[in-house]
């Protein structure tokens, strides 16, 4: 697998949506947060202050890390399957899957490698926004980093990996519609019922939202409601995508 | 005495349907350490679904494939890793990547097949020397012309030196003397000893380069064309429209087709 590996890292390093996704989770992510959070003590009374305020819980560093948490566990989920969609599907969508067969590499191998590869890049740009977003803190006047910036910054990185995992299925959708779009149309059909099924106020049992829950996205008392249980509800949901998306790339007719 | 011909691939009363498209009919078919065995016939005749068949892409509706590169005869569809480090394979779109240089392709293509960090990168500058990719080794695969990338496809698919080549159409949309190249790495390797079976429409080329010719069509096997044989254009048509014409209720098919082969050319 290590030679699947080495191939697929080359090609998600070479990919412009690659890039353009780490960028906007590295950079603009902690910016957005920052300039939230600034804008939000900053006393002023305009219109987007008005929409921050609600949107921060807690003070000082918890407030910041909690906000790049709640924007985080959309934007993760969005840039991982938009980039899982592509890396999976664009084989079918360029026809280049019956290459990939009849390899001693197996079919199984190729398709867990690129979910590794994903994995470990989607995992790397949270560890980097959580780097980056310490001199963003520091630029708005949140002083040295406390407590409570690390315990944020622990759930900023749970959030990451929840929804990361959460995006593994599109591997598996994008194997089945044979094509990318197919996967990232599925993932905003995901979003759009993450929506609805919140607002219905049943978000705590569906895994797409209780992360974004957690983070704080309906506010504290909504966030305090969510337990383990819910939140780890992401794990089955990302091994079973991933299991069965590793099982037709090796038992179906892929070309 | 002719020594017993080894048989790297049998494909024994193999059929295969898509819905209701009956794309293979029941066709046998060897190939031979050391020989070039050629495929011919119309668009859809079978050719493509005939090789993805045996490289176990596909599965047969019925009869059997095996592949044998020395360890015995073993069903393609599930086949060990250590089958397919000596089958090399290019079918319609080649192992190409906009994103990466040609040597990239091609290293990554031999790591895939098998190959160690050394041997590929090793293996890789002498296939691009000879497929004279050597100009375009360091550009990016969205740059080259249609038909470079149809020899990087191929490079891709003999860089690991293969026992058993499976190539559809390898000289698509190559210039004359892509083409050359082409014929000239076929032949060496079957020289070495390697079983080539490789589709294409163009008989006149395939004469050139198999040892064997056997024409398809509507998914099933008309017959044997001899390379060093006169007119193979005219032996070609005369089996196509004998079949059309033994399938067809009325003899329309002779009627709208061309008369002469040359002037279906």
């Amino acid at each position: 697998m290590n030679a699947a590996l080495g191939v697929e890292a080359l090609k998600l390093y070479r990919a412009p949506a690659a890039r353009v996704a780490t960028a906007v989770l590295v950079l603009v992510l902690p910016a957005v947060s920052a300039a939230m959070v600034a804008v939000a003590r900053s006393g002023s009374d305009s219109p987007l202050a008005a929409k921050a305020r609600p949107m921060l819980i807690g003070t000082g560093w918890d407030a910041y890390l909690g906000m790049l948490a709640e924007i985080v566990s959309v934007a993760m989920l969005l840039a991982v399957g938009i980039v899982l969609s592509w890396v999976v599907g664009r084989e079918f969508a360029e026809g280049t899957v019956g290459a990939l067969l009849a390899l001693p590499t197996s079919p199984r191998q190729v398709l867990r490698a690129k979910l590794v590869v994903t994995l470990v890049w989607a995992l790397g740009c949270g560890l980097v926004a959580a780097v980056v977003a310490i001199p963003g803190g520091l630029a708005i006047g949140l002083g040295a980093p406390d407590a409570g910036a690390l315990r944020a910054t622990g759930r900023l990185l749970v959030v990451a990996v929840l929804m990361t995992l959460l995006a593994l299925p599109l591997a598996w959708v994008a194997t089945v519609l044979r094509g990318y779009l197919s996967g990232i149309s599925t993932l905003l059909g995901i979003v759009v019922i993450t929506q609805i099924v919140t607002a219905a106020g049943a978000g705590g049992w569906f895994p797409y939202a209780a992360p974004s829950l957690w983070a704080g996205m309906g506010g504290a008392d909504a966030a305090a409601a969510i337990t383990p249980v819910q939140l780890l509800l992401a794990v089955p949901v990302g091994l079973v995508g991933a299991w069965a998306a590793a099982h037709r790339w090796q038992t179906a007719e892929l070309v | 005495m002719t020594p017993t011909p080894v048989v790297r691939l049998r494909a024994t009363g193999v059929a295969r349907a898509f819905g209701t498209e009956q794309a293979l009919a029941g066709v046998d078919l060897d190939l031979h350490a050391g020989e070039v065995h050629a495929l011919v016939g119309l668009n859809g005749a079978g050719k493509t679904t005939l090789m993805r068949l045996a490289l176990g892409m596909l599965r047969p509706d019925t009869g059997t494939v095996r592949v044998d590169v020395g360890n015995g005869p073993v069903d393609p569809v599930g086949a060990p890793s250590a089958t397919w480090r000596h089958v090399g394979h290019l079918i319609e779109t080649p192992f190409t990547y906009p994103e990466l240089t040609v040597r990239e392709t091609v290293r990554s293509a031999a790591r895939l097949r098998g190959l160690d960090r050394a041997a590929a990168t090793a293996a890789t500058s002498q296939v691009l020397a000879e497929l004279a990719l050597d100009h375009w080794a360091e550009r990016r695969a969205r740059t080259l012309s249609l038909g470079n990338r149809q020899r990087v496809g191929l490079a891709c698919a003999v860089v690991h030196d293969p026992q058993v080549m499976v190539l559809d159409e390898p000289s698509n949309a190559l210039d004359p003397a892509g083409v050359v190249r082409v014929r000239r790495r076929l032949a060496d390797a079957a020289h070495r000893g390697a079983a080539v079976l490789v589709s294409s429409h163009h008989l006149d080329e395939m004469a050139r380069v198999a040892h064997r010719i056997t024409v398809l069509h509507r998914g099933r096997v008309l017959g044997t064309l001899d390379p060093a044989g006169a007119d193979l254009e005219r032996q070609f048509f005369d089996m196509v429209y004998e079949e059309e014409d033994a399938v067809a209720d009325a003899p329309t098919a002779r009627e709208t087709a061309p008369t002469s082969p040359r002037s279906a050319a």
